[in-house]
Formats: structure tokens, C-alpha cells, sequence
């Protein structure tokens, strides 16, 4: 019996049984049937390719650079170099673990691709519900050993002498090839203060000589980065603060919710400047938990509420008379029945991150060096330049409009009465 | 329900009391002092006998000399005021010459003390105040070195100062005034029994027996402390303790920046952040709501969808980009010269200029003008904060009014005969906005805390700008207060929105 339903074959009736469809599936063949948000997804993946990517399109060192016999300082005359593959791990170069984390990412987001790919392509002949556990646990391992990847790059702390390869480049004789925009986003170069709009400089150049361009594409890295580890952290927050209080009841739930009452009466703006006020060199990280321990009361009512909701239905009462351990049944067993909402409103909450993010370094409370949209947009504030105001402007609304339309379809798409 | 209202006021307490000590642990417990930097206000400048006293009676003036939240200095031993002692005088004594002949009490170069070690036990030895005088007293007595005694006698005649009653309130009474007169006397005595550095053992010892001695046998009384005395101070002579006593009567301190009443700036800077916000909250209603009606009412047309994602866009557009985008375009100084670029009352329009007479200030401004002037004003920003509203209220409307269009009571009065007009307005709209309506009591703190950004870029010197200053200057009196102030205003919105729920839906009791 249990054969013929898992290989989908004939039941007693006759009739042909459905196909396995988890409750991922038909959220996401409703979530595909709302065309703008489905779209507004592919959008925000684009982002993050560009956010990968910023080193391939924008940096001052080149993929490739041969110098000819006798040209060019004594140890590299005569060879070839590769220098923008080593750059790309110079702690010296790139300051932010970030920029390293997206930089190794160049290299692991194909690998993690050809593994989905290459899965999908071998092995068709699994039923369906299995082959997806097992890419699924496949893309997951991949994940994993990426992350142990980057922390084995970060904490070997790779380092370079700084060499000039742009005054080498235009050597006479030398042969190199450079990313499209030769600027790197924190190279200060006085000969070029606020120039306009040109061919070279797509949105001018800032009041330091700083290619704009350049800093608006390594801007995607920290906007997107600052979203979803604000949003991750204030998940966990929430997501724990309120299922204890759901699932317990009582004296835990009256702490949760006088905790969530304590943290609701003060305006979030007012919080979170408070907070950063203390702190007196911030970088994007110190942003990042600011950001996730002022917002979590949201997350933690809805998964209360979801609790509240679930834990007198059978099936937790079955779990229980199974004899499981409570937390094997808060986080196995309701947990994942309660993270509809959550998902919906961390969506919105991506966008809700970047826009504080953006709001702080346009006061002037962001981190200092970092090329920030918020940031880009108070400079072109103090020069007057146009392009400098709109260009970051329409990056943070594009930004936040697509995750706002992500969040929207998954709203749509997670409301039974909604289903079309 | 009057039992429910005073219920929930009853429980306010607690939360707010909880509320204030979290802000003030925070405040306190974070890195740096008021005055700004981590160092601390003229901490590491003060060299000279002035800068400390000065440094000391601002201390002393906002509490900072006191333990966070509880007090055990009567525990303090003399081994532990002698330790700090040490190090004051290890800083000063001379270090031993690597060869030669050394002086006479020198100090190998190993063991001088780090700077950041002098600085904190010379800012102990200050906050400790009088809870170790008698232990001062004793190291002046019999400490075995010279330097030692010197420096003890000299952190005893600050220390055995006593505080003069109700110093820094407004009123003092008759008797508080002939006690502070008698209090001022000893201070000035005592801040006299002090020696010059280069005073020998004679002197000092003289300056003990004279002077010093008899007047703690005298005065012994005031160090001993009873179990009783020990746990009140042990609660109440703190930062907290004080903090609080300040609160019951409303009195939020003054401002580190410039010494006023902290309420005092409030006041005067709440009327600009509550016209701007009321204004833009109001007209936000005014649009959303028959936006959303009419959105709901054409429900899955072109148009509702194309709505729906219009306001979505504005909803996404970042308030400070479209701020400073209008600044740049429409005002004075670009080529479209229409509004102001900031500020709250003052300026006219080219059109409207009135030249007959000499204005200098609001003052000569007639009512009305004025209140052209400030509508003038205020359109740039009002403009601002209202448009990011309306896609969420708007929101609300659509979603309120699908909720009923469908009931039965609708259909109903469509099938008596009802014009279509009729049952939407009257019907449907007043049953579907319930809870749009009782979404204001939520919006009660955005009316004042709702605009730091547009504050900022339209340099209006309301509550959002007053904040965000005062977080620069760690003017912490401040930050208390308004955070404070806003946290009530959001629990008295929970409230109201809870009790208009039940006003405007009869179905719902809290009995």
C-alpha cells in the first residue's frame, strides 16, 4: 500500500491520484500566478548577481597585465600577471569582510548553479517528492561547505603590497585588460572633484574624485547584505521569543508580551538613532544589529498569534501523546506550520532594513568610508549635484519596490481566500 | 468598561517603569559620558585645579558621581581607597635612574602606573566622595609613605565637603537656606586644610592633630551607618534612585548642552513637529480614504490594479529622496524659485509680499499672515510625509471596505431599492472604515516622532531634530525625556485605539 502511494499509480478506484504536491508547491504555483511579483523575485535575484559581480564590471586592477622586456619596474618586467584574481581576497584591498564574502561568492555562486543544474539533468527517474529532498540536501551541503569556504579565506587574512597597476598599464608596450570601470569605490583621486555626467563616469564623480557608478554598484552588496542580516537576525529574535510565549502560555507568555508592549512604545527611528548614538565608529555590522534587535516584536506577535492559533489543534496534541520532547514539537511540528506570515513580513522587512539603512547614512550615522546609497545621495546633497541625488534615489526605490512586490505576491500567495 | 480603562491605567505603571529603566540602563551603561567622546567631559584636559573642580561640580550636578542603580560604597575598605591612593602617588614620585645613586622614595620604571589607571583612580577617588572619609582620615594618619598622606589629605579636604540642600532646584526654603549657610562655611574650612606638595612630615602631621582630627571626632556620626541607613542609601543615593525622584515631579532635568529645563525645550519645539504631523495625517486620511473606497469598490478592474501598484511604488519611494529631489527643483536658488527651503514661519511668496511695512520678526506679522506663511511653509514637507502614508492607508480602506461590500445587510439594501450611492456611503463605507479609524490611536507618537527625517531636510526645529541633536551631544536628560514621552503617548494610543474599538462596535466588550 505504501509503494503504490508513493509511485503514484492506481488506487482502488480506479482513478488516477493527484501528484504529490507539498504545501512549498502550491504556495509557489500561486506565488506564479501574480506576474508582477513573480517578476519583482527575478529582479531581486538580477540584484544580487550584480552585487556578485560589482568586482567583474568596476575595479582598478586588471584581469590580465604582460609586460614586454625592460618595461615597467625590475621584478615584473618580462612577465604576466593576473593580479584581479588575488585582489579579490586582499584583506589590504577589499577592508570588508563583506566585499570578500561577495568576492568569493563570484567564484562559489556557479558551483552552487551547476549542482542544481546538473542535478535536474541526471537524475529524473527519482519520484518527485524524493528528488527534491535530495537536491534540496545536496544545495544545502554546497551551501555549508561555501561558508566554511569563506571562513577559511577570511581567517587566512590574505595580503598584498599595493601596486599601482593603472600608472603600469599605460606603459608604453604593456598589453592589459581591465574591468570596464577602472575605479575602485574608495580611491580618492583629487584631479577629478565633481565631474559630470560622462563616458567614463556613467554618474560623475563625487566630491572626493570617487567614481559614482562604481559606489552605487558596490552598494547593492551592503544595501542587500544590511536587508537580510537585519531580517535574519530579528527573525530568530522573534520567532523564539514568540513561540515560547504562544506555545507556554501563562507566565512566560505575560513577560513575552509585556517585553513585546515595552519595545512597541518607542518610535523605531527614535531607537534606533538612540542606539546608534553610542556607538562611536560604526560599520555596517553594528547597522545590521541595531537594525535586528529593534524590530523583532513584529515577527514575535505574529508567530504568538500562530501558536495560540495551532497548538490545541490534533495534530500537536497527537505529537504529544507520541511522547516527544517539547522542543522537537515547537520547532518540527507548529514551528513549521507558523512561518507563512513570517516569511511575508520578512520580505517587507528586507525592504523596511534597507530603507533605515538608507535613512542613517543619510543623516550622517551610517559607516563612515562605506559606498552606502544613502550615503551617495547626502553627498550629492552638499555638491548639488543632480545625478548624485537621483541615481542612489532611484537604486533604493528599485530596490525596495521590487522586495515590497516579492512581499505583496507572498501575502497574496499565502491567503487561502485570496487562491485563484 | 470603566473598570477595564482604570485596569489598563493601572498597568501602565509597571510598564512605564520598566520602559525607564531600560532606557536608562542603556543610556548609563553605554560607553561615554555626556559632554561627548568616550572620554568623558574635560576627563583628560582637566590638569589644571579648576578643570577638575569644574569637572567635579558637573558630576556632582547630574548625578554622575553616584553608582548606576545601587549604592554599596559604605562597604569600601581602606585597603581599597589605599590602593587607589598608591597609584596617585606612584605617578608622582620619580623614577629611579637605571644607574647611580637613587633618590629617596623613587619608583622603578616598571611599576609607574599607565595613564588610563591614574585617570580612572583619580575619578574613584572623587566619586566615592564622602563614603570614605574615614578611610581617608586613617591613610592621612598612618599610611608609611610621606607622598601618600599628602595626597590623601588632599582628596579629604574635597571629599569631606557636604552638598549643599536642594543645590541645583529652583526654590529653597527659609531653613534649607540658614542650613546651606552653615554647610557653606565647613566646605570653605575644610577645602582649606590642604598642603602644598612640597610640605615635610611635620607639617602634615601638625595639619592631622590640629585640624583634621578633632573635626572627625566631632563629626564621626555622619560615616557610621546604621543597617537601616545602609539599605536606604544602598537604594536610593543612585543615579536611579535620584532619576526617578526627579520624575514624580515631572522634572526631566536640564539639558548638558546648555543647562535649561529639558521640559522646557520640549514645549517649545513640540508645536512644529505637531503641525507638520497633524496636517500631513490628516490629509493622508482625506485622500486614502476614497482612494481605497473607490479602489475596492472597482475590485480586480485595470484600474484598482494599476492603483494598487501605484501606491506601492510611492510607498517604496524613500521620503528623504523625494525631500531633497523637491528642494533641489522648487526652491529658492533653483530655476523653479516656488517654496522655501526650510524652516517653519518667516518667508512669502514672490506674488504676495507684504512691503508696506517693516517686518523684522513673526512678531509684526498679522494672524493671518502668519498663518499664510506657515502654510507656505509647510507644503514641501507636509507633501512628503503624506504620500508615503497613503499607499498604507489607503490599504486599510480597500481591504475594510472588501470586508463588508459582500455582507448581507448590503445586499439587502440594494434589494430595497437603495441608490447605489446611497449604499456605499452610508451603508458599506461607515461599517468598512472602523478599523481605518481606529488606526489613529497608533498614529498618536508619529504625531511627534513621525518626522525626524523631513525635520532634517527641511531644517524645521522640531522634536525629530531636537532628538537627533541631542543624541550627538549625549545630552542624556533629553534623550530620557522625549523617549519617555513618547512611550507614554504610544500606551495612551493603545489604549484609545482598544477603547474605540469598543465604542464603534457594540459586538465587541471587555466585560
Amino acid at each position: 500500500m505504501a509503494e503504490t502511494k508513493q509511485s503514484g499509480e492506481l488506487t482502488a478506484g480506479g482513478a488516477a491520484r493527484p501528484e504529490y504536491r507539498s504545501y512549498g508547491d502550491i504556495i509557489w504555483n500561486q506565488f506564479k500566478k501574480y506576474p508582477v511579483s513573480y517578476y519583482s523575485m527575478w529582479g531581486v535575484v538580477v540584484l544580487f548577481v550584480i552585487a556578485v559581480l560589482c568586482p567583474v564590471f568596476a575595479l582598478n586592477v586588471p584581469f590580465y597585465i604582460s609586460f614586454p622586456e625592460g618595461v615597467g619596474p625590475a621584478e615584473l618586467a618580462g612577465q604576466t600577471h593576473f593580479p584581479w584574481f588575488g585582489a579579490l581576497f586582499d584583506a589590504n584591498f577589499f577592508e570588508s569582510g563583506l566585499d570578500i564574502f561577495f568576492n568569493f561568492l563570484i567564484f562559489a555562486m556557479p558551483a552552487v548553479a551547476i549542482v542544481w543544474v546538473a542535478y535536474r539533468q541526471t537524475i529524473v527517474t527519482l519520484p518527485k517528492k524524493e528528488f527534491k529532498e535530495r537536491r534540496l540536501r545536496y544545495v544545502g551541503w554546497t551551501c555549508v561547505l561555501i561558508t566554511f569556504g569563506f571562513i577559511a579565506v577570511y581567517w587566512y587574512d590574505f595580503r598584498q603590497p599595493y601596486v599601482d597597476w593603472m600608472t603600469f598599464s599605460q606603459l608604453e608596450g604593456v598589453r592589459s585588460i581591465f574591468p570596464h570601470f577602472q575605479f575602485s569605490y574608495r580611491d580618492v583621486d583629487l584631479s577629478s572633484v565633481t565631474l559630470p555626467i560622462s563616458w567614463d563616469h556613467w554618474v560623475g564623480t563625487d566630491k572626493e574624485g570617487r567614481d559614482v557608478f562604481t559606489r552605487l554598484l558596490y552598494g547593492t552588496r551592503i544595501s542587500l547584505t544590511i536587508g537580510v542580516v537585519a531580517v535574519a537576525i530579528y527573525v530568530s529574535i522573534g520567532v523564539v521569543v514568540g513561540a515560547l510565549g504562544g506555545y507556554y502560555g501563562g507566565w512566560v507568555d505575560m513577560v513575552v508580551l509585556r517585553l513585546i508592549e515595552v519595545m512597541i512604545c518607542f518610535p523605531t527611528l527614535f531607537l534606533i538613532l538612540t542606539l546608534r548614538g553610542f556607538i562611536d565608529d560604526p560599520s555596517i555590522f553594528h547597522i545590521m544589529i541595531i537594525i535586528g534587535i529593534t524590530g523583532w516584536t513584529r515577527i514575535a506577535r505574529l508567530v504568538r498569534a500562530e501558536f495560540l492559533r495551532l497548538k490545541n489543534q490534533e495534530f500537536v496534541q497527537a505529537a504529544v501523546a507520541l511522547g516527544l520532547t517539547q522542543r522537537t514539537i515547537i520547532f518540527k511540528h507548529v514551528l513549521p506550520n507558523a512561518l507563512g506570515p513570517v516569511f511575508v513580513a520578512a520580505a517587507f522587512g528586507v525592504a523596511g532594513a534597507i530603507l533605515i539603512e538608507a535613512t542613517l547614512s543619510f543623516l550622517g550615522l551610517g559607516p563612515p568610508t562605506a559606498p552606502s546609497w544613502g550615503q551617495i545621495l547626502t553627498t550629492g546633497r552638499e555638491t548639488g549635484q543632480m545625478a548624485l541625488i537621483l541615481a542612489p534615489g532611484f537604486a533604493i526605490f528599485v530596490t525596495v519596490s521590487l522586495l515590497n512586490l516579492v512581499g505583496d505576491g507572498a501575502r497574496d500567495a499565502l491567503d487561502p481566500k485570496l487562491r485563484k | 468598561m470603566t473598570t477595564y480603562i482604570i485596569k489598563r491605567i493601572v498597568l501602565m505603571i509597571p510598564t512605564l517603569f520598566v520602559i525607564s529603566f531600560m532606557i536608562f540602563l542603556v543610556l548609563n551603561l553605554a560607553p561615554g559620558r555626556p559632554g561627548g567622546g568616550s572620554g568623558g567631559q574635560g576627563n583628560e584636559t582637566a590638569q589644571s585645579q579648576e578643570a577638575r573642580e569644574s569637572y567635579r561640580i558637573f558630576k556632582e550636578q547630574f548625578n554622575f558621581d553616584k553608582p548606576v542603580i545601587f549604592n554599596a560604597r559604605f562597604t569600601l575598605t581602606e585597603a581599597d581607597v589605599e590602593r587607589e591612593v598608591r597609584i596617585l602617588a606612584d605617578f608622582q614620585a620619580p623614577i629611579c635612574p637605571a644607574e647611580g645613586e637613587a633618590t629617596p622614595g623613587c619608583i622603578p620604571e616598571a611599576q609607574k602606573p599607565e595613564v588610563a589607571d591614574i585617570i580612572k583612580a583619580e575619578e574613584l577617588l572623587e566619586d566615592w566622595g564622602h563614603y570614605i572619609v574615614p578611610q581617608l582620615i586613617q591613610i592621612a594618619d598612618t599610611a608609611d609613605r610621606l607622598d601618600m598622606q599628602k595626597i590623601a589629605l588632599r582628596q579629604l579636604s574635597t571629599n569631606a565637603k557636604r552638598r549643599l540642600l536642594n543645590e541645583y532646584g529652583k526654590q529653597q526654603t527659609p531653613e534649607q537656606r540658614e542650613a546651606n549657610k552653615a554647610i557653606h562655611t565647613e566646605n570653605e574650612m575644610v577645602s582649606k586644610w590642604r598642603l602644598p606638595a612640597e610640605a615635610d612630615a611635620a607639617t602634615v602631621d601638625a595639619m592631622m592633630n590640629e585640624n583634621w582630627k578633632p573635626w572627625f571626632e566631632e563629626h564621626r556620626h555622619r560615616y557610621e551607618y546604621g543597617l537601616g541607613e545602609k539599605i536606604v542609601i544602598f537604594f536610593t543615593d543612585t543615579r536611579f534612585a535620584k532619576y526617578w525622584e526627579n520624575l514624580f515631579t515631572l522634572d526631566f532635568g536640564v539639558s548638558h548642552v546648555d543647562k535649561r529645563p529639558v521640559m522646557e525645550k520640549i514645549i517649545e519645539k513640540v508645536p512644529y513637529t505637531l503641525t507638520l504631523n497633524f496636517f500631513a495625517i490628516l490629509l493622508a486620511y482625506i485622500i486614502s480614504v476614497p482612494l481605497g473606497v473607490w479602489s475596492a469598490y472597482r475590485q480586480d478592474t485595470p484600474a484598482d490594479r494599476v492603483m494598487t501598484i501605484v501606491l506601492f511604488l510611492l510607498y517604496s519611494l524613500p521620503s528623504f529622496f523625494i525631500a531633497v529631489l523637491l528642494l533641489e527643483t522648487l526652491t529658492k536658488g533653483t530655476p523653479l524659485d516656488i517654496f522655501p527651503t526650510g524652516d517653519f514661519v518667516g518667508k512669502f511668496p514672490e506674488w504676495y509680499q507684504p512691503a508696506d511695512r517693516n517686518i523684522q520678526s513673526t512678531d509684526d506679522l498679522t494672524t493671518l499672515e502668519y498663518f499664510f506663511s506657515v502654510s507656505y511653509h509647510m507644503v514641501l514637507p507636509v507633501f512628503c510625509l503624506t504620500y508615503g502614508a497613503l499607499a498604507s492607508l489607503s490599504r486599510y480602506a480597500r481591504t475594510g471596505l472588501l470586508d463588508v461590500i459582500r455582507a448581507d445587510y448590503i445586499r439587502t439594501a440594494r434589494a430595497k431599492g437603495l441608490g447605489e450611492p446611497m449604499v456605499i456611503v452610508k451603508h458599506a463605507v461607515r461599517n468598512g472604515m472602523i478599523p481605518v479609524l481606529t488606526l489613529l490611536g497608533t498614529l498618536l507618537p508619529a504625531l511627534i516622532g513621525g518626522s525626524v527625517v523631513i525635520e532634517f531636510v527641511f531644517n524645521i526645529p522640531g522634536m525629530g531634530l531636537y532628538i537627533f541633536e541631542s543624541i550627538f551631544a549625549r545630552d542624556y536628560n533629553a534623550i530620557m525625556a522625549v523617549l519617555l514621552i513618547s512611550a507614554v503617548l504610544t500606551l495612551i494610543g493603545l489604549l484609545i485605539t482598544d477603547i474605540s474599538y469598543a465604542i464603534v462596535d457594540p459586538r465587541i466588550s471587555f466585560d
